[in-house]
């Protein structure tokens, strides 16, 4: 290793410790002195470098970090918060518009009937007014009402079957008894004229205040309080 | 309502590896802070500046602890998000510290005694050596890396490195070795 090599490795890097760089040291006493120099120096920018550190700074550090952590998870939480609801609110909203979906009025009378099947057993024996009464009360058929006891009414009600308001009427048909619903008149609902299952038939028409429907278990009854009701609902 | 279970099993090793994260954090902190506040102060020459910067390095670091695989390349690693922080901190003020500040490098470490008084000569001459003299001298006296992993940080080959020692150690021996000299010339 020439001098200029020696040199450049001392300033370089007076700690090295190749066994090149320390042989050449060794050859002479001036370059050992010259090292043992730039190593005295090195020692002196050493203590020089260290400068004093803040006696708290790694708890301020340790600090800092804690409160970053402790707003990321509050953001976190808000945010979780702000999933849930948004879970919540859009279940709200499709539950609103699955209600608001079109409406099957026959299938719809049919499911009313046997639901409510010990309306076909009761024998109330209503009077018109009262049925007009609760006609009146249900709000949504203006003034719609029976002119005059449209034959014998077993029992009457108004109900709301799965968001389907309407007025639930039993009543005497020729032979048998005859389910009248009596359903405002709304945009979602479908009307079907005729309809049927193994046990009930029904029938479906539109007045110009509300759709009737009619279910029972003859096609005779049904017509016969079809007719009935023709003349006494206004 | 039926995640409640999944979830609880999760959060309790969400929780240990939160708690595995802190104490390898804590360790960082206290083995490091020291060597990263000085390579600061020594970047930036202010005392207040340097312990803002260890703070965002510090901060910086933890986000991505997982970043970091091995530990012993920590210093390193550390010193890489320390300088990224400091040049943020130009490109947010526009101008520049080191040509106002290191010149009039503050006197926070006062001397009393005469070994003091030379550390403090020591400190100005440091101080006012280029920075791209500085940083390989800092590299290798306070962090104690070799030329080739202070070529590796400092993105220079290893000979540029060298040179840069060999000039910064020359500089410095001329005056700290003339302390009288260069006093007067300081007046």
């Amino acid at each position: 290793m020439d001098e200029l090599k020696f040199r450049r490795q001392a300033y370089g890097e007076p700690n090295c410790q190749d066994e090149d760089f320390l042989t050449a040291m060794h050859d002479s006493p001036e370059r050992e002195s010259f090292l043992n120099d730039l190593k005295k120096l090195d020692s002196k920018l050493e203590r020089a470098l260290k400068v004093d550190v803040p006696e708290d700074l790694s708890a301020k550090l340790l600090l800092n970090q804690q409160l970053h952590q402790h707003q990321a998870q509050r953001r976190k939480s808000g945010f979780t918060l702000a999933l849930v609801a948004s879970v919540a609110f859009i279940a709200g909203i499709s539950f609103t518009l699955l209600r608001m979906g079109p409406v099957d009025l026959g299938e719809h009378a049919l499911a009313h009937v046997y639901h409510e099947a010990m309306a076909l057993k009761v024998d109330d024996n209503v009077g018109f007014d009262e049925v007009n009464f609760q006609l009146a009360s249900m709000g949504t058929l203006g003034n719609a009402k029976f002119t005059k006891q449209p034959g014998k009414v077993y029992y009457s009600t108004d109900c709301d079957f799965q968001g389907v308001k309407s007025l639930h009427l039993v009543m005497q048909g020729e032979q048998g008894k005859v389910t009248l619903f009596i359903v405002p008149l709304e945009d979602r609902m479908v009307l079907d004229e005729a309809f049927a299952d193994n046990n009930y038939i029904g029938k479906g028409f539109a007045t110009d205040k509300a759709y009737m429907l009619l279910v029972g278990e003859d096609t005779a009854d049904l017509g016969y309080v079809k007719e009935e009701i023709k003349q006494t609902f206004i | 309502m039926f995640s409640r279970s999944r979830n609880k099993k999760s959060s309790s090793t969400v929780n240990s590896d939160m708690l595995s994260k802190q104490r390898r954090y804590d360790s960082l902190v206290r083995a490091l802070h020291a060597d990263i506040f000085r390579y600061a102060y020594w970047l930036c020459g202010d005392k207040h500046v340097a312990e803002d910067i260890t703070q965002e390095t510090f901060l910086r670091a933890w986000r991505s602890l997982e970043s970091l695989k091995d530990d012993k390349a920590a210093k390193a690693w550390l010193i890489t998000i320390l300088r990224r922080e400091n040049a943020r901190r130009f490109e947010r003020k526009q101008f520049n510290y080191s040509d106002v500040e290191q010149e009039h490098l503050e006197d926070v470490f006062s001397s009393s005694s005469e070994d003091q008084a030379e550390q403090h000569l020591i400190r100005r001459q440091i101080a006012k050596l280029e920075l791209e003299y500085r940083e390989p001298l800092l590299l290798q006296i306070i962090g104690g890396f070799s030329g080739e992993e202070i070529a590796g940080i400092l993105d220079l080959n290893r000979n540029t490195v060298m040179t840069r020692l060999f000039r910064a150690r020359n500089q410095l021996k001329d005056v700290i070795e003339q302390p009288q000299a260069r006093g007067q010339s300081n007046g």
